[in-house]
């Protein structure tokens, strides 16, 4: 997927947001059953790119993304209520929904320059906890927000969210993850996840890189969790608990840290893979204990990762 | 020639332990210099000091006629000073090539904006890059690894890189800590010409710290020794030879005789 990107990277998206438009028209034939786990998965793609920026391709070891996520979905939820309640016409829909998707990620965005800032002096599982902690913050400051429901949740988001949105953002997000990692410019982010006092000494700006990853990552997370909001039309603060976090903090390992494709991937088959074991939904956080132990034993560089280095192509 | 680095009595303590203490030192910017000392003798620390990884206790350094004080290393490194390490840091999980690449963006005028939009410009820039960093990889050689894990060179070859990939910032002040260590002496040979051609070629000044004394003898104009963080002597190679204070503390007696 890299190399696609390189050559021809707008022609790649352009592509891509194609097949999804006829998919879309298309969709009309699935069940809503198979329709919701498609979102569900364009959805958690969005989200696995986007912490693959902070954890995979830069280093930052965060495990507070579902909190951007919740930050997005919480504003751009309340937007859109406000919105429906102001009685606006139908035409103004998509636009009011992509404008409240851009707010929730710019709110998000913001949160993240925040959370990224001790990421200048702490580092590994010490940057990890602080950023669980602000997590935790974020989901208990909801649950006593009275106007978003407080812990009752958020009620009444209208149903905006298509195929033709999710899977749309979550193109627009590999490729925005993948062009500037792709570039010049863009291999600081691996040189400060490999070596930050290298790094420093050949003109790399650790800070810097490190904020943008942050701000980026945490503003795709912001615009996952409108695009969940406005598809589960329900927002509840414990549905942004920890292991939500975790979960696309494994689907990030599974993926190959660092790689898009192989995070796609994994985002994929880990969307599926509870859904087909309903039955053993209790279970789920321990397999997911697990696979993570057998990987980190069997394949520490990810399931999905064939290669050697990122092969250099200008 | 004006001096390009100038440092005037530089001191840093770490708790207790002074490592480098009260230190002058002026190179002209088109020198090529040896730092030398026994383990310990503050070489290392010098380096960090020069390059902003720490910042004195004591004293000012200069580089161009400019203070240093409170410039981060990503600050000096734009303002012309480049090094390698002793303990080798190359980015293990890039290719030789993107490890050159690194140190290109530093003067890449394309940004976040360019990387997403990805115009005809952008392109032709970054075709630009791969070009200037093969003909730098040409020059040591390592053009045909160049899609290889740097980490995965053979250890002579990943110390060249270092050295590429601190060329590819262009710099005016080298720093080489260490070098030779670890290659073979036809490798030390290649090197020592290769270190005089940088200079001429890339118009800037060197300073190296090296234990190979034949090699630092052969290369160096001028040498500054230093002990338990204290400079005891500076002179041509012949002076620092002859220099007893030297020979008690570092060389020996045997290198002494031997020329
Ligand atoms: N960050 C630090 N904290 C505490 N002590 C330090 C630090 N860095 C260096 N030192 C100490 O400063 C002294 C000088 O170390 P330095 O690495 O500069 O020596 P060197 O001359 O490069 O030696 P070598 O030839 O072995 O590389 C040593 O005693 C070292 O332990
Ligand atoms: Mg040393």
């Amino acid at each position: 997927m890299p190399t696609i990107l390189q050559s021809g990277a707008k022609r790649w998206l352009l592509v891509a947001l194609l097949v999804i438009a006829v998919a879309q028209a298309a969709s009309g034939w699935l069940n809503r059953y198979y329709l919701g786990v498609s979102i569900d998965i364009a959805i958690n793609i969005v989200l696995a790119v986007s912490l693959n920026l902070i954890n995979g391709h830069t280093g930052q070891f965060s495990l507070g993304h579902c909190g951007f996520m919740a930050v997005g979905g919480y504003v751009s939820a309340m937007l859109t209520i406000a919105a429906s309640r102001a009685g606006l016409p139908p035409a103004l829909i998509p636009g009011i929904f992509a404008l409240s998707l851009v707010a929730g990620g710019v709110l998000a965005a913001l949160a993240g320059v925040a959370v990224g800032i001790p990421s200048f002096r702490l580092r590994g599982d010490y940057l990890a906890i602080v950023t669980l902690g602000f997590g935790e913050i974020i989901r208990v400051f909801f649950q006593t927000f009275e106007p978003a429901g407080a812990a009752s949740g958020l009620k009444g988001i209208p149903n905006h969210t298509t195929f033709l949105w999710a899977w749309s953002l979550a193109a627009i997000t590999v490729y925005v993850v993948a062009s500037l990692v792709n570039s010049t410019y863009g291999r600081g982010f691996l040189a400060v996840h490999d070596d930050e006092i290298a790094a420093g000494a050949m003109g790399v700006n650790p800070m810097r890189y490190k904020l943008t990853a942050f701000s980026i990552g945490a503003f795709f997370a912001g615009i996952a969790g409108g695009l969940y909001a406005h598809h589960k039309v329900f927002l509840s603060p414990t549905g942004f608990d920890f292991m939500r976090s975790i979960e696309i903090v494994v689907m990030v390992i599974l993926g190959g840290m660092g790689r898009t494709a192989g995070v796609v991937i994994a985002a994929i088959l880990l969307t599926i893979l509870p859904e087909v074991l309903r039955g053993f939904a209790d279970y789920r956080m321990i397999l997911y204990s697990l696979l993570i132990i057998a990987l980190m034993i069997a394949r520490p560089q990810g399931l999905f990762t064939f290669v050697g280095p990122r092969k250099a192509k200008a | 020639m004006p001096p390009i680095l100038e440092l005037d009595q530089v001191t840093i303590r770490f708790g207790g332990l002074t490592a480098v203490s009260e230190v002058s030192l002026s190179l002209p910017g088109d020198a090529l210099c040896g730092l030398i000392g026994p383990n310990g003798a503050g070489k290392t620390t010098a380096f960090n000091l020069i390059t902003g990884v720490y910042q004195p206790t004591e004293g000012t350094i200069r580089f161009n006629q400019q203070p240093t004080a409170g410039l981060r290393p990503y600050q000096l490194a734009a303002r012309g000073i480049a090094r390698t390490f002793q303990n080798i840091r190359l980015f293990p999980s890039l290719s030789v090539f993107d490890n050159v690449r690194v140190a290109m963006a530093l003067h890449h005028p394309h940004g976040i904006r360019q990387a997403l939009w990805r115009g005809r410009s952008f392109g032709a820039s970054e075709g630009d890059v791969a070009r200037r960093i093969v003909e730098l990889l040409a020059i040591f050689g390592l053009d045909e690894v160049r899609d290889v894990q740097a980490t995965s060179l053979p250890y002579g070859d990943q110390r060249r890189l270092e050295i590429v990939r601190a060329l590819a910032t262009q710099p005016r002040l080298l720093l080489l800590d260490e070098p030779a260590a670890g290659m073979n002496p036809t490798e030390k040979v290649a090197l020592a010409q290769l270190i005089r051609s940088i200079r001429e070629r890339f118009q800037l000044a060197v300073l190296l710290v090296e234990h190979d004394m034949q090699l630092v003898m052969n290369l160096c104009e001028r040498i500054t020794v230093l002990d338990y963080g204290v400079k005891i002597a500076e002179g041509t190679p012949a002076e620092i030879r002859r220099n007893p204070k030297v020979i008690e503390a570092y060389l020996g007696e045997e290198h002494a005789l031997e020329s």
